[in-house]
């Protein structure tokens, strides 16, 4: 080899070995070329079905009953039972039952943490006529995360288009533990929501998921709590080496198994923040919020922790609650207004409680589908109708943002005028965390959405 | 013409001759070639193992090769929840073995009785774990793992089985 030509060789290897850690897994060099507004993004898909009447038109029993019980059909009836979400005054006991908040006949409101000046109207953008993609629940999460909704989606199926952790994970580069899943069970397929079937994308980019109420509760403590903690240079290591010795002894046989590709070093911290769960859980000391105690509420304060110990670029957290409509309106109403509850303190709780994500945090609220606009024939303890979802009125839906460059007090839309698909959430947070092009540039969004932050003036 | 009854007899033997000769000729001797090799499997041991096991049946056999009993269908629900409830499936596998591991009952050699006779503890494993005997390289190379680093505690060795992914094939 001539001497030129040597050097050449040289001096590229040596630029390739400089450059070659850089190069995300999508193949790009950088990150992005969009500006990152926040380093966070939380997602709540919120809550199981929310009927919009009772929602953001704030119409409680003038709108929930007043159709089938004429009685209550008059304003008197109207309020606002999600303060933390919507500015509007509540409903007037002196007027109406009140019948949504705690107590054996849900009479007493909870006292919320974040309302008026402080709610997340006041200090952020809400969409107030959404339409929804699709009307039911599990097509309505893939629509959030998948900015999509495949007419051949199957409900035992995983997600046919890439997710956001995808899309994140894949573009950003970030590692799993950065992003999150935390559903509120395990029912209705959700744990197959942590990344897609998509052969571009797949587990290698998916989220590390939790359904804390079983990782921590009687299951996870029977099965979970008393691991070995095991060594990880002395125990885990050769552990891993052996392991890997098998697994290339078997690897032209079976398919590779699907692995969210966790280092060694990342499943330990997992383990440990699980262990930290299960102490906490024991004390009574995990994070709650004050004023709810059903599941959705303790979901949130698991995810709350989790964020706190993980600070994720990326956290989606479900709540499906209020999904108890099909036959027990009250109980309805009463998750609803425990939701917002909890949606309000999980955004104080970030505030104020994780120092790293204070301030540099965006907090999307979506629900993934509404619910009928006439009651099916279910009577609960109060003799109010139930809801389905399954109309038209099940696509109208509302979309909350609050933080970093979202403008503060915008109200956007409204009934004679939509703005917006629930699916815009996908793009909404590619354009936050600065991948919105590399996202929208994939081609997997359904016609029409297109990032919230787009339909602002 | 007329054919004497001797020249009859003679005809007769002439054609059975002949016909006997069609079907009676010499044949070839087939040549039987032998090397000396013996017979050996080309296809690797665990060429078989092409259907992914359900988590309940993991479960189940993972339970069975470590108790060598089986698992109530109560506690099969309850682990399949868990399960279901972490997203990365190898680290909730880890963990559950963890947990298995500290429960009493599990039958495990002992790491005296390991070192006393290494292949046979190899062989053992293979049979318990993977349902076949390991190749004479697997053996070979595990040995030598074995030897050279006395963190391989029986223990390990057998989660680093349970956590492979042949094990997760039937």
């Amino acid at each position: 080899m001539k001497r030129r030509d040597f050097l050449k060789k040289a001096s590229l290897a040596a630029a390739g070995s400089i450059v070659a850690p850089y190069i995300l897994p999508s193949g790009r060099l950088f990150a992005g070329n969009n500006v990152q507004a926040a380093q966070h993004v939380v997602l709540v898909m919120f809550a199981g079905g929310v009927r919009h009447q009772e929602a953001a038109l704030q119409g409680y029993l003038q709108l929930g009953q007043g159709i089938k019980i004429s009685s209550l059909n008059t304003a008197a009836n109207a309020g606002n039972i999600m303060p933390s979400l919507f500015n509007g005054a509540a409903p007037n006991g002196s007027l109406t039952p009140i019948v949504y908040g705690t107590g054996s006949t849900g009479a007493t409101p909870i006292s919320p943490v974040i309302s008026g000046a402080t709610s997340i109207q006041s200090l952020g953008t809400t969409f107030k006529e959404v339409r929804c993609l699709t009307a039911g629940h599990y097509q309505g999460w893939t629509s959030l995360l998948q900015g999509n909704s495949a007419a051949t989606q199957g409900l035992k199926q995983k997600p046919i288009y890439p997710t956001i952790f995808e899309y994140v994970r894949r573009e950003m580069g970030v590692p799993a533990t950065k992003v999150w899943f935390c559903g509120n069970g395990i029912g209705a397929s959700l744990p197959l929501l942590n990344y897609s079937e998509h052969p571009n994308y797949g587990a290698k980019y998916g989220a590390n998921f939790f359904a804390p109420l079983i990782t921590f509760g009687a299951q996870g403590q029977a099965w979970y709590e008393d691991a070995k903690a095991y060594d990880p240079t002395t125990e885990l290591n050769p552990m891993y080496a052996m392991k890997s010795f098998l697994d290339k002894n078997f690897s032209n046989i079976g398919k590779p198994l699907p692995d969210l590709m966790n280092t060694a070093a990342e499943k330990y911290d997992i383990h440990n923040f699980m262990k930290l769960m299960f102490t906490k859980t024991h004390n009574n000391s995990v994070a709650c919020p004050p004023g709810a105690s059903n599941g959705d509420a303790r979901n949130i304060g698991y995810c709350a922790e989790l964020m706190s110990y993980f600070k994720p670029t990326l956290t989606v957290v479900n709540l499906s609650a209020v999904d108890g409509c099909h036959q027990n309106y009250t109980g309805y109403l009463q998750s609803l207004h425990q939701a917002d509850h909890s949606v309000g303190w999980l955004w104080n709780y970030i505030q104020t409680q994780i120092p790293e994500m204070m301030n540099n945090t965006v907090m999307i609220v979506a629900p993934e589908c509404g619910r009928d606009l006439y009651p099916n024939p279910i009577k609960d303890n109060n003799n109010y109708f139930s809801y389905d979802h399954s109309d038209a009125n099940s696509l109208r839906t509302f979309t909350s943002i609050i933080g970093g460059n979202t403008p503060p007090n915008v109200v956007k839309g409204d009934p004679s005028n939509p703005i917006g698909l629930n699916g815009n959430v996908v793009p909404t947070i590619a354009e936050v965390l600065g991948i919105k092009s590399q996202v929208t540039s994939a081609g997997f969004l359904a016609q029409g959405v297109q990032s919230f932050y787009d339909l602002l003036p | 013409m007329q054919i004497s009854r001797t020249g009859i007899k003679k005809l007769a033997l002439i054609a059975a001759f002949c016909f006997g000769g069609v079907f009676s000729s010499c044949k070839k001797q087939e040549t039987k070639y032998e090397y000396g090799v013996n017979n050996e499997d080309i296809l690797p041991a665990n060429v078989n193992k092409t259907r992914l096991k359900t988590t309940d049946q993991y479960v189940a056999i993972l339970y069975a090769n470590l108790f060598q009993k089986a698992l109530s269908s109560n506690n099969l629900f309850t682990i399949s929840q868990c399960f279901d409830s972490v997203g990365d499936q190898i680290l909730a596998r880890q963990i559950l073995i963890a947990n298995l591991m500290k429960k009493t009952g599990v039958i495990i050699p002992t790491v005296a009785s390991m070192n006393a006779n290494i292949e046979a503890f190899i062989n053992d494993t293979y049979v318990r774990f993977y349902v076949r005997m390991p190749t004479e390289s697997e053996k070979a190379y595990l040995k030598k793992m074995i030897q050279a680093d006395p963190n391989y505690t029986p223990e390990i060795i057998y989660i680093s089985f349970a956590l492979s992914d042949e094990y997760m094939y039937y």
